[in-house]
C-alpha cells in the first residue's frame, strides 16, 4: 500500500533523509552524464562498467568475510569505484584494439566482471547481499556513501561547467575536435574515468542491472520534448528527480528494491511522453487539415 | 597560410585517386578546386587535413610537415557531408555556434555571419529541424567564426539556393580581401563572381592542371 508515513519518516528518520539526499544528488548526476552517453552512443558502456564495478564490491566482501581484513568491510564502494575505472580502461584498450568492431570490448569486459564477481561472492559466502547490488537499495545507504556522492557531484559539475564547450562539441562531432584544439584521446579517457565513477556510485541506488536505465531513460524522454540542448538537459533532470522521488516512495511503501521502482517510474514517464507527443502530432495534423479544407474547396 | 604539396599520391586500397600532385599555395591565395564528381577533390582536402593518412609525398603548412603540424585551430573546415554530426539530440544553431567557438567572438559578428548566410531567423531552431542547405550554412558560419587563417570549403553551395549563394560569395570574397587563404571546392561552372586567384583542375584520368587566373578587366566601375 502506498503509505503516507513516507512523508513523516522523511522528516524524522535519518535513514530516510540519507536516502532522500542520495536520491536528489544521483537524480542530477545520472542524466547529466547520461545525455553525453547517449550522444556519444555509449549506452552499453554504462552497463558494462556496472558489472565490472561489482568485482570491487565482491572483493571487498571477500576480503572482510573470508580473510578477516576489515578495511573495506562496510565501505565496498571504494573498491567498486576502483574496479569500475579499471573496467573503463580495459574497454578503452579493447576499443583501440578492435578498431572496426569497437563494441566487442563490451561483452568481453562485462563477462569478465560478472565471472570474477560471482567467484568472490561465493567465496565470501555473502551471496545474500548480491540481491541488493543487482537491484539497488537506496534506503540502506550510509553516511560515507553520501559523502562520496557529494564529492563526486561537485567534481562532475565543476568539470561539466569548466569544459562544457569541449564536452558538447566533441560529443556531437568527434571529427571537429582537432579544429578546436581538443585532444580526442585524452578527452575520451577522462570521460570514461568520470563515467566509471558515476556508474559505481549509481550502483548502490539502482543496482547493476538498472544503472544504465537510470542514466539514459530520463534523457530519452526529455529528448522528445526538449527544443535545445539546455532545455533537454533541464527536463531530463526534472524527470530524473521525479522518478527518484516517486521511486523512493514506492520502495519504502512496498519494500521493493529502489532500482526497480525508480526505473519503473522512468519508463512510465517515457511512455506518457511518447503518447502525449503522438496525440499532439495527431491534433496538429487534424488542425492543419481543417485549415487546408476551405482552400481546397476554393481551388475546386 | 603557406601550403606546399610535394609529389602527393593517394590511393584507397588499390584505387589511385591522386597521382604525383605538386603545388604551392601562398598566403592569401584563393584556390578553386574543380573537376568532375569522383575526381578526388574531397580526397585532396582530407589529405591536407590529415583525415586521410598520406604515405606517398609530403605536405607542408608554413614549412612544417603536417604530420607534426599543431595549429589546426587556425584552419576552418566545412566538409561536403556532415554524417559525423549527431543530429537526433536537440541542440540549437546558437548552441552549436557557442560551443564550437575558440575565442570570445563578439556576438555582433556571429549575428552578422548568420545574417549574411540568410539563417539569422533560424538561430534558435533545433538543428534537426533545418534543411540540408541550412545545416550547411550553419557549418560555414561555424568555420568562419573562429577567424581561420585558412578556410577550406568542400562544395559549400551544393544545396544552397540561388539567392543565398550570392550572400555566400560576398562573404567568401570579403574574407579573401581580409587576407584569409581560401581553398574552395566546386564542380559548378559559375565561378566568375568569386575573386579566386588560382584554379586547380582535377581529372579522373589522374591528370591535373594548376594555374593562376587570367587577369581580367576590373568589374567595378571606376568612378
Ligand atoms: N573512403 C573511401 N574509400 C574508398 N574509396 C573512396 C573513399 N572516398 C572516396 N573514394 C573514391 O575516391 C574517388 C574520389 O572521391 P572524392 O575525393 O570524394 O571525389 P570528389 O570529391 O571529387 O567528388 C571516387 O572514385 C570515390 O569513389
Ligand atoms: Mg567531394
Amino acid at each position: 500500500m502506498i503509505t503516507l508515513s513516507f512523508f513523516t519518516d522523511l522528516f524524522t528518520e535519518s535513514f530516510m533523509q540519507r536516502a532522500f539526499l542520495a536520491g536528489i544528488m544521483l537524480g542530477v548526476l545520472a542524466p547529466l552524464i547520461g545525455s553525453i552517453v547517449i550522444i556519444r552512443r555509449l549506452s552499453f558502456i554504462a552497463d558494462t562498467l556496472g558489472h565490472f564495478s561489482l568485482v570491487g564490491i565482491s572483493l571487498s566482501l571477500f576480503l572482510s568475510y573470508s580473510l578477516g581484513n576489515e578495511i573495506f568491510a562496510d565501505k565496498p564502494l571504494f573498491l567498486g569505484i576502483f574496479f569500475s575505472v579499471v573496467g573503463g580502461l580495459l574497454i578503452e584498450i579493447f576499443r583501440r584494439y578492435y578498431k572496426s568492431y569497437k563494441e566487442i570490448s563490451m561483452p568481453i569486459v562485462m563477462s569478465l566482471g560478472t565471472a570474477v564477481s560471482a567467484m568472490f561472492f561465493s567465496l565470501s559466502k555473502k551471496t545474500g547481499s548480491l540481491y541488493n547490488y543487482l537491484f539497488g537499495s537506496i534506503l540502506t545507504v550510509t553516511d560515507y556513501y553520501i559523502v562520496v556522492i557529494a564529492v563526486t557531484m561537485v567534481v562532475v559539475i565543476l568539470l561539466y561547467l569548466l569544459f562544457f564547450r569541449q564536452i558538447i562539441s566533441v560529443s556531437f562531432e568527434e571529427g571537429n575536435a582537432k579544429f578546436l584544439g581538443i585532444n580526442l584521446n585524452f578527452f575520451q579517457l577522462v570521460f570514461i574515468i568520470v563515467l566509471s565513477v558515476v556508474v559505481s556510485i549509481l550502483l548502490e541506488a539502482a543496482g547493476v542491472l538498472l544503472i544504465s536505465s537510470m542514466m539514459i531513460i530520463p534523457v530519452a524522454a526529455a529528448m522528445k520534448v526538449g527544443w535545445s540542448f539546455r532545455s533537454t538537459t533541464i527536463i531530463s533532470i526534472l524527470f530524473s528527480e521525479l522518478s527518484v522521488f516517486l521511486g523512493l516512495w514506492g520502495a519504502y511503501s512496498f519494500n521493493i528494491p529502489s532500482g526497480a521502482t525508480i526505473v519503473s517510474v522512468n519508463i512510465l514517464i517515457l511512455i506518457i511522453i511518447a503518447f502525449a507527443k503522438r496525440a499532439r502530432l495527431a491534433a496538429a495534423k487534424k488542425r492543419s487539415k481543417q485549415d487546408a479544407l476551405p482552400d481546397s474547396r476554393q481551388s475546386l | 597560410m603557406l601550403i606546399d604539396i610535394n609529389n602527393l599520391t593517394f590511393a584507397y586500397g588499390h584505387k589511385v585517386v591522386l597521382h604525383d600532385l605538386s603545388l604551392t599555395i601562398k598566403p592569401g591565395d584563393f584556390v578553386v578546386v574543380s573537376g568532375k564528381n569522383g575526381s578526388g577533390k574531397s580526397t585532396l582536402v582530407k589529405c591536407l587535413l590529415g583525415i586521410n593518412a598520406v604515405s606517398n609525398g609530403v605536405i607542408f603548412f608554413n614549412h612544417e610537415d603536417i604530420n607534426y603540424f599543431k595549429k589546426w585551430t587556425e584552419i576552418g573546415y566545412v566538409p561536403q557531408k556532415f554524417d559525423d554530426f549527431n543530429y537526433e539530440f536537440p541542440i540549437t544553431v546558437s548552441e552549436i555556434l557557442s560551443v564550437s567557438k575558440l575565442h570570445k567572438t563578439p556576438e555582433a559578428l556571429k549575428l552578422k555571419l548568420l545574417d549574411d548566410m540568410g539563417i539569422l531567423e533560424n538561430m534558435n531552431d533545433s538543428i534537426n529541424s533545418l534543411s540540408g542547405g541550412q545545416i550547411q550554412r550553419v557549418f560555414v558560419v561555424r568555420a568562419m567564426l573562429n577567424h581561420p587563417r585558412l578556410l577550406i570549403l568542400d562544395e559549400p553551395t551544393a544545396s544552397i539556393d540561388r539567392k543565398n549563394v550570392e550572400y555566400f560569395r560576398k562573404t567568401v570574397n570579403r574574407l579573401h580581401a581580409e587576407g584569409v587563404t581560401i581553398i574552395l571546392i566546386s564542380h559548378e561552372q559559375s565561378l566568375d563572381e568569386l575573386d579566386y586567384t588560382h584554379e586547380l583542375h582535377l581529372d579522373p584520368n589522374l591528370e591535373h592542371t594548376y594555374k593562376a587566373r587570367p587577369v581580367q578587366p576590373p568589374t567595378e566601375d571606376i568612378a
